[in-house]
């Protein structure tokens, strides 16, 4: 992976991207327990292309496949790893990625974002194995219950966030 | 829940707890291998005739 986030950050420092944080699975095992997963989530900040409101993707597939990289589906593989690129689309990706903490993989800097974010965009996702990473945080004990209340209650997730304590865990008090 | 089982889930907690208090470096390291063995019981002959019965 240290190979693939070099890529990344040349990525960044040519200006085909802008800031980016690693969310998804590989975010959380800079918390918890590493779990198996096939591809890395870099949520990326994009710049909209002249005259258009919409974001596309297209300028960083443009840039690895003129880099050799190949594509699979919605993923590139860089150096081994499939990779999905995510722009940050809402006010909660956004503040995520701003609020993302620093670290290094094998000397190599990167940014991963912070456990309350990777706890509320797994609760709007709201698959099972989303759901299955919020239980492995909130038994970790590591979030921080007042950051997370805020998050929830900024990006309107309060309603669901009770409906999983109800389904998730009321049942084991 | 019996002591037996008690002490099942003490040691398992010990063990996540030891997981996930390593460096991010080794623990990507440990996803790596996490994701090649299970690349490798994907494409494993049983795991493919498994998945035709179905």
């Amino acid at each position: 992976m240290k190979g693939t986030l070099e890529v990344i950050n040349e990525m960044q420092a040519e200006g085909v991207i802008g800031q980016y944080a690693i969310g998804g699975a590989v975010g959380a095992t800079f918390y918890l327990e590493p779990s198996a997963t096939l591809d890395i989530d870099i949520f990326v900040t994009l710049e909209n292309p002249q005259g258009s409101s919409l974001v596309t993707l297209a300028p960083v597939y443009d840039y690895l496949r003129s880099r050799g990289f190949k594509t699979e589906k919605e993923h590139v593989i860089i150096e081994g790893w499939p990779v999905q690129f995510l722009p940050a689309a809402g006010a909660l990706e956004e503040e995520a990625l701003e609020q993302a903490v620093e670290t290094e993989v094998e000397g190599v800097r990167t940014r991963v974002m912070t456990g309350e974010h990777l706890v509320a965009i797994a609760l709007r996702t709201g698959r099972a194995k989303d759901f299955a990473r919020i239980l492995q945080f909130v038994e970790s004990g590591i979030l921080d219950a007042a950051r997370l209340d805020s998050i929830l209650k900024r990006h309107g997730l309060v309603e669901k966030w009770e409906q999983f304590e109800v389904k998730f865990l009321r049942g084991n008090e | 829940m019996n002591d037996w089982m008690r002490k099942v889930f003490e040691s398992k907690r010990a063990a996540r707890q030891q997981l996930r208090a390593l460096s991010f470096s080794e623990k990507v390291k440990l996803l790596e291998k996490l994701r090649d063995r299970s690349l490798a019981i994907a494409r494993s002959p049983l795991r493919v005739r498994q998945h035709q019965k179905i």
